[in-house]
């Protein structure tokens, strides 16, 4: 049981990063992608490959996993922020099913649709850091310093100039601000960070493969920041324990067959997510009308 | 007078087949408030989204004393001392009136503001000075989605007020304001202008436009048909029929 609980905060705590880097796009910059599962992804590949190729230093592989994350989301931010709001939706979208074949079809960096295997255990600074409960702690410093380097930025002029892009783009460019700079900027962090959670992944499952970084995966993502609320520190983190707490939550319930788990699941994010948008739009714990 | 600080000189926009903006000639002069007048649709708007960069010219020239800004990005030309206001305010919603008016002067697109806490200071200084003279002080953490009308719009006023910029150009900043705010907006743009700002206001209500302009240019269908001391803009019987609705041949 320990172990399972275990298990379920390490998911959480990293899709707990993913979030938040998330809602640094959406929630802050008002920048909607549905591509982050590809820098999820790109960090994993490039934590695995680190580890397995020179040394699985924890610590090395989220710096690698971070630097392609943010190298390869230029890419899309460079381009793609020529365009606003839907057309940037669409390019996300692309990326994301470019993203796939080229993760399914790039055998030797991304061992295809096997995936790697073999990640070594982690360490961190020469200390075995890969007992469940140690490595935990390591997710959750790493979550506690993101969380705290966000709050630091969103409350500094950094943060503010992306709020302003998100209320008025073209105020915003009337007082100064360069908005095709600043959304670079945002991307670029939003997507490293993502590669950071990814690298974790890859330690923590010690297998990766295409399978964890699909459009669903990247949809899933988006409704963890939207459910959960955005533009605050806590929301996004209410949504990842909602939507990946409550598939667990399901299962010890007596009454639902478990070949029905998947269904009233499917049910109850539907139902949140339409009840969410009626009375509640900016999320749980998202700034609402009237308050901070 | 002395020298323009902003001129227009033959600026031409049409959008498909529509002459939005046509051969138009403009001088605004350090401490003058021009004031642009026209019926719907004259352009007004059009002018003032050509020289901030908001939309590029089919050919023309504007220049910020002297030297070209035309074909500059709006953000470069709002950091030359431009500052605009819009119609619709385009207030930063979801933020605070303070944070509006903050977010307003800094500039710089990095992850801070150079210039260490002394700069800070001086920002922090320029915020409260302008809610205070825009009377938004008691507002100041109040979100701008939560404000009042009036308030709105004295934010809006507010932020350019921050910027220290030297030319204003103001989109119906007074529109819907009840007699007690139109005094005080009236009172604060007079008193820019004793400051030396440069100011250009668009306004549909001609007791405002009586009351505040030292200049007034009329336009209509894009075109400038006259400019000159606002009495006599505002006695020709054939401006104010254009004004009023009776088309010209």
């Amino acid at each position: 049981m320990t172990a399972y609980l275990l298990n379920l905060a390490t998911l959480a705590t990293i899709f707990g990063i993913l979030a938040a880097s998330l809602n640094l796009l959406i929630g802050y910059a008002g920048i909607f992608s549905v591509a982050h599962a590809v820098f999820f992804g790109l960090g994993a590949y490039a934590g695995a490959q680190v580890a397995m190729l020179l040394v699985p230093d924890v610590l090395l592989a989220c710096l690698a996993g971070g630097a392609v994350a943010a190298l390869l989301s230029l890419g899309l931010a460079l381009p793609a922020l020529r365009v606003r709001g839907e057309y940037f939706v669409a390019a996300s979208l692309g990326l994301q099913m470019m993203a796939v074949t080229v993760f399914s079809e790039a055998h030797a960096l991304t061992g295809g649709h096997g995936g790697l295997v073999g990640i070594p255990l982690p360490t961190l600074l020469g200390f075995d850091v890969s007992a469940q409960g140690v490595f935990l702690t390591v997710c959750l410093a790493v979550l506690a310093l993101i969380l705290l380097a966000i709050r630091m930025l969103m409350r500094g002029s950094f943060g503010r100039s992306l709020m302003a892009i998100r209320d008025s783009e073209s105020a915003a460019e009337a007082f100064g601000k360069d908005v095709r700079q600043l959304k670079t900027l945002v991307v670029v962090l939003g997507c490293a960070l993502a590669g950071v959670g990814g690298a974790l992944f890859s330690f923590y499952m010690m297998f990766v493969n295409v399978e964890s970084f699909t459009l669903e995966q990247s949809i899933l993502i988006m409704a963890m920041v939207i459910i959960g609320g955005t533009a605050t520190l806590a929301g996004p983190l209410v949504g990842v324990l909602l939507l990946l707490l409550l598939p667990a939550a399901l299962s010890f319930l007596p009454f639902i067959p478990p070949t029905q788990i998947g269904a009233v699941q499917q049910f109850i994010y539907g139902l949140a997510m339409a009840l969410l948008m009626i009375f509640r739009p900016a999320g749980i714990a998202g700034q609402s009308a009237g308050r901070r | 007078m002395s020298a323009p600080l902003l001129s227009v000189r033959g600026l031409d926009k049409k959008f498909g087949g529509l002459a939005a903006v046509q051969q138009v000639d403009m001088d605004l002069h350090p401490g003058v408030l021009t004031a642009l007048v026209g019926p719907n649709g004259a352009g007004k708007t059009t002018l003032f989204n050509l020289i901030t960069g908001n939309i590029p010219a089919d050919s023309g020239e504007v220049l910020l004393d002297g030297a070209s800004i035309r074909g500059r990005s709006p953000h470069h030309i709002a950091r030359l001392g431009v500052a605009r206001s819009f119609q619709d305010l385009r207030l930063f919603a979801r933020m605070t009136v303070r944070e509006n008016v903050l977010a307003a002067i800094e500039h710089t697109a990095w992850l801070w503001q150079p210039g260490g806490r002394s700069a800070r200071r001086a920002r922090e200084a320029a915020v409260e000075q302008a809610l205070e003279r825009t009377g938004l002080t008691a507002q100041a953490n109040a979100r701008a989605m939560d404000l009042a009308y009036a308030e709105r719009k004295f934010l809006s006023v507010a932020r350019i007020l921050a910027t220290g910029s030297r030319i204003w150009l103001l989109d119906e900043p007074a529109s819907g304001l009840d007699l007690h705010s139109r005094a005080r907006f009236v009172s604060l743009v007079r008193q820019a202008a004793a400051e030396g700002v440069t100011i250009c206001l668009i306004e549909h209500n001609l007791d405002i436009v009586t009351e505040l302009a030292d200049r007034i240019a009329f336009l209509d269908r894009g075109a400038k048909l006259a400019e000159g001391d606002p009495q006599d803009i505002l006695r020709d019987p054939e401006l104010i029929g254009i004004y009023f609705g009776e088309r010209r041949t």
